[in-house]
């Protein structure tokens, strides 16, 4: 398989996950978007070992590898901080339940809101690691123009 | 690192997409080496001197001395 035609599955395999999502929210069936997600991103891997013009050498590894590193060194810390609140708060238990309940405080980020917080934490995740990977690139010279 | 893969490869009549495919790696990587901005791997260091039939100690020079010193 050529390098562009990896490319056109690539983008085959997110337009028909982005149908199956929507299919999904249609019947109200996450199961169908999460095995199509697993079935879809093995496929990816799969056709990529199959590319025959792309060259993955020691210079593009290390831009993964450090783009990686870094992108989950800021993650765990972000991520583990608004879970930990989360945890705290399905943990409080109110030494006085019943004023607790007569007069409920103001919850700043309940449990499911942290839920989604979380979700579009992982979502960020994507534009972090971009944003280090060109950070990288740069550093180890993918942009240089040379007299050849 | 310094290195002189440059002045090899012009001794060889070589171009970095020559040199590049030759031990398997993308033109960018050597253009990067040469550069200065990327140092490679004692693996590739020696595929690349190997390559020009040179000991890597004439290819690759390890350069020690922090800019400004010396006698």
């Amino acid at each position: 398989m050529k390098k562009n035609a990896f490319y056109l599955f690539m983008g085959s395999i997110a337009l028909i996950l982005l149908a199956v999502f929507w299919y999904s929210v249609e019947i109200h069936n996450p199961l169908f978007i999460e095995v199509a997600f697993i079935v879809g991103i093995v496929l990816v891997y799969y056709a990529k070992t199959r590319v025959t013009d792309l060259i993955d050498d020691e210079r593009s590894a290390k831009i993964t590898e450090q783009a990686m590193l870094r992108t989950f060194q800021v993650f765990w810390v972000v991520f583990c901080a608004f879970s930990i609140g989360a945890v705290m708060q399905i943990l409080y238990v109110p030494q006085f339940p019943r004023d607790y309940l007569a007069n409920k405080p103001h919850e700043l980020l309940s449990p499911k809101l942290m839920g989604y917080f979380q979700l579009s934490l992982l979502c960020l995740m994507i534009f972090l690691y971009v944003g280090f990977r060109i950070y990288y690139a740069r550093k180890y010279g993918d942009w240089e123009t040379d007299e050849e | 690192m310094k290195n002189k893969i440059k002045v090899f490869r012009a001794m060889h009549d070589l171009t970095q997409e020559d040199l590049a495919q030759a031990i398997g790696v993308t033109r960018q990587t050597i253009l990067a080496i040469e550069k200065g901005k990327y140092v490679p791997s004692l693996d590739l260091a020696f595929r690349i001197s190997r390559y020009f039939r040179v000991n890597i100690e004439e290819v690759f020079m390890y350069d020690d001395e922090p800019a400004g010193t010396g006698p």
